[in-house]
């Protein structure tokens, strides 16, 4: 069920021997590398708070979730891509238009990557973006009240795995192919893969007050299937870095046929060249297809628009924006120390660790030579743009964080460890067993210019004998290490949901602080806000019928609503009067086929309800607000046919 | 979380009984401004509890302040408070005739503080059960209410 890429089987034969060698005598192998004083380094008090805000992608739940470091807690699930009952998202009249694509309503996606918005390198606490790779899409979460704001769908995109990576100030996040298709998509032969088939990498532009996203520029480039990426800091601020693979351009059996050359290529773009081609018109506008859709803040309320137009720029226009780093082999993390001088790659089928340098690379595009040119694009020498490799760092090679004090963590997926290098002569320095096939690692800030080096956190692949079974499918896990001192230490494991990708933290201290507590129902700007009890009502419009009612501890107004007639649309327009912290209230109706609403204070959602034979139907509040909540119910009476006026109490 | 709802009325009442104060307490002191507002007025001179210790009263009532802390009360109370009967709070018509402005402000704005020391609000509530929900109303807005509360008695009089 884990959904990492096929060739993993390829070496699960190496994979048993290595757990096999990692097990002492008696099979046990849950104590290797924990720290003597674990438990207290990882326990959080009662009423204390953790040091680090941990963002995990929720990996095919479609999810983002939120977890407490160094405890492990998970304090909540942010509904992203897929629909979410307990919260109404995706189910609410407001919240529907968020997951609208250019193919209707999709209510799942498999999310991949975090990236925190950025100003000069480091985080800034304004937002999170997070990739759905399967349609491809890009969402924005807003970091004061921790909700999906934004989600814009990729065109001519089809794996969206390279993606959301952001810049050093947020000027863009990316999003590059990892399933290449014929640009514009078309009935062709899957035998013309080779020819017909492209990669769009898209650059999306963020607006650096408001957060919102579109897309500035699609780069159309040769049809391998391009992976991960970072962005470049300080010196190579203007660049983007990006991994790509089946360079064969293979189709069928990829697991084989995309393994064939021994070296692939990080593909280094010049964002701020290609930008400022675009600004000069080059390129040409592409009719495509695709979904924007954005929350208002202050009716409460998302829309979706359909956009019909993108700039694509080819090879030929921005040949000298594009360069291919040759990198060993299928090479999957893309990773730019802080002082943004290397890049390295993870060569998941390699047995170095590739580190290239940005000073040397921009010494090879001057020296004019190249292997090969592809498309018009230019493949620079290996060697010419190497800093060193890593010797002998184990099997698998995947992702690598930094510590900000000289040192890189790399996970090994296939010999599922964490080895620790150094950046001035590549020498590994430590390494440490994870349980089990680690992918990502995060440690708090470890993609920016300066990353809090006290943790690193594993995001696992398999649990296997971990957990407390709980049939076929086992938990998914992360492992939480200590890297203040010379030698790694691991200090704890936590479930996850879905499964985890990759992940970022930052110190609780700089969101915490900015959390907001409710809505001001003043500032409530919703087309169905009750402002006050006095302005309930309940209007009639053909068969739809609207409900304007609010909740407060504890009743809901009104309480009493008769003449709905079967074949009605009811919309609930529930407005929560409460204008305290942590006062929600929830709403729903028996026999609904439809989720609960979930209302914040000074919120209005809407829940629709279409009533299906007569009767007298109960609703009531779901979220336990006082000690009369069990009294915060009501009576909604539907009749067949007949033409009796709507009628209810008014306090 | 609805199992709880017996488990936190047993806690509260048991508070109430460890008190000592349900003895203490006039049964339906407040439900009809009809009533002779005797055990508040029994207490005098009252401990000021809560963050506002005066209040200063014009001899007449500022209009302007009247019809803000109107809407303000429209919007922020009555869900729970109406003028002339008990609802989910007290009727609050004729609340100044049995207890002081500074009483008045702090229950607005400082509501756990009153909870847990004043005679009064203690036995409130007992009898609603009701801990009265903060709803950011802010010193200002406070004392616009106040100064509504005032002009809305001085006109059904």
């Amino acid at each position: 069920m884990k959904r990492e890429r096929i060739w993993m089987q390829f070496v699960l034969s190496i994979l048993a021997i290595f757990t096999i060698a990692a097990c002492s005598n008696d099979g046990s192998n849950k104590g290797v590398g924990v720290a003597t004083d674990a438990a207290q380094r990882v326990y959080v008090a009662p009423g204390e708070k953790d040091e680090f805000y941990n963002f995990v992608s929720g990996g095919f739940s479609g999810q983002l979730a939120v977890y407490g470091i160094p405890s492990g807690r998970l304090f909540r699930v942010i509904p992203v891509f897929s629909v979410d009952p307990e919260k109404g998202y995706g189910f609410t009249e407001e919240t529907k238009p968020m997951l609208n694509t250019s193919h209707g309503f999709v209510p799942w996606d498999d999310a991949h990557h975090t990236d925190l918005s950025q100003t000069g390198g480091v985080a800034d606490g304004k937002w999170l973006f997070i990739n759905g790779n399967n349609t491809p899409r890009i969402a924005r979460i807003d970091l004061t009240d921790f909700r999906t704001k934004e989600i814009i769908e990729i065109p001519n995109s089809a794996g969206n795995h390279s993606s959301p990576f952001s810049t050093e100030n947020s000027e863009y996040v990316v999003a590059g192919t990892r399933f290449t298709v014929p640009i514009p998509n078309a009935d062709i032969p899957i035998s013309e893969y080779a020819e017909k088939f492209k990669g769009a990498l898209s650059f999306v532009k963020v607006d650096k007050t408001t957060g919102r996203m579109e897309i500035a520029f699609q780069l159309i480039v040769p049809g391998f299937d391009y992976d991960l990426a970072r962005a470049g800091k300080g010196p190579s601020h203007d660049w983007m870095f990006m991994t790509c693979y089946n360079t064969e351009r293979a189709s069928t059996m990829k697991e084989i046929n995309a393994s064939q050359n021994d070296k692939d290529f990080i593909l280094a773009i010049n964002w701020k060249k290609c930008e400022e081609l675009a600004a000069q018109g080059k390129g040409t506008i592409a009719n495509v297809e695709y979904a924007h859709n954005v929350y208002n803040d202050e009716t409460h309320t998302a829309t979706s628009t359909i956009k019909k137009s993108v700039r694509v720029l080819t090879s030929d226009d921005i040949k000298e924006a594009l360069y291919y780093i040759p990198t060993p082999k299928s090479p999957h993390g893309c990773d730019v120390d802080p002082t943004g001088e290397l890049i390295v790659g993870g060569g998941k089928l390699a047995t170095v660790i590739p580190v290239m340098s940005y000073s040397k690379m921009l010494k090879a595009i001057a020296s004019g030579k190249s292997d090969k040119i592809i498309d018009g694009i230019r493949v620079l020498p290996y060697k010419d743009c190497l800093a060193g490799e890593v010797q002998r760092p184990g099997l698998g090679p995947l992702h690598t964080e930094f510590d900000g004090k000289g040192f890189a963590y790399t996970s090994m997926f296939v010999s599922s460890e964490i080895v620790k290098w150094s950046l001035k002569d590549f020498k590994v320095v430590d390494r440490i067993p994870t349980y089990y096939s680690i992918g990502h690692l995060s440690i708090p800030g470890g993609n920016s210019t300066k990353p809090w080096g006290k943790y690193v956190i594993a995001y696992n692949k398999m649990t296997k004998d971990r957990y407390l079974p709980t049939g076929p499918e086992l938990t998914q896990s992360a492992q939480l290490y200590d890297i203040s001192g010379e030698k790694m230490k691991l200090l704890l494991d936590f479930p996850t949901i879905g499964e985890p990708h990759y992940a970022v933290a930052m110190p609780a201290a700089l969101i915490m602080k900015q959390s907001r507590k409710m809505y001001q129902l003043m500032e409530n700007k919703h087309p169905y806000v009750t402002r006050k009890e006095a302005d309930t009502k309940v209007v009639r419009n053909g068969n739809d019928v609207h409900v304007y009612m609010t909740s407060i501890r504890s009743h809901l107004s009104p309480d009493n609503i008769e003449g709905i007639r079967v074949g009605d649309k009811v919309y609930w327009h529930v407005t929560n009067l409460e204008q305290d912290w942590d006062v929600p209230h929830g709403f729903a109706v028996i026999g609904n086929n439809n989720s609960e609403l979930l209302i914040m204070p000074g919120e209005t959602c809407t829940l629709l309800w279409e009533p299906k034979k007569a009767g007298v139907f109960p609703f009531y509040c779901t979220d336990f607000c006082s000690a009369l909540h069990q009294e915060m119910q009501g009576y909604a009476r539907v009749s067949n046919g007949g033409s009796a006026p709507l009628t209810w109490n008014k306090k | 979380m609805k199992v709880y709802s017996l488990r936190v009325l047993v806690v509260l009442m048991s508070l109430f009984i460890g008190a000592g104060l349900v003895g203490a307490c006039t049964q339906h002191e407040d439900e009809s401004d009809e009533e002779t507002p005797s055990f508040a007025e029994a207490q005098k001179p009252k401990a000021v509890y809560g963050k506002i210790q005066k209040v200063n009263i014009g001899a007449t009532i500022d209009a302007d302040m009247a019809h803000e802390g109107k809407e303000i009360f429209e919007v922020k109370c009555m869900a729970c408070h109406k003028y002339d009967e008990r609802y989910v709070g007290p009727a609050l018509g004729k609340v100044l005739e049995r207890r002081t402005p500074e009483y008045v402000m702090n229950m607005i704005l400082d509501t756990e503080t009153m909870i847990e020391n004043d005679d009064t609000a203690k036995c409130l509530m007992q009898e609603y059960l009701m801990r009265m929900p903060n709803q950011d109303v802010n010193e200002k807005n406070a004392r616009e209410i106040l100064e509504h509360l005032r002009d809305h008695a001085s006109k059904s009089k």
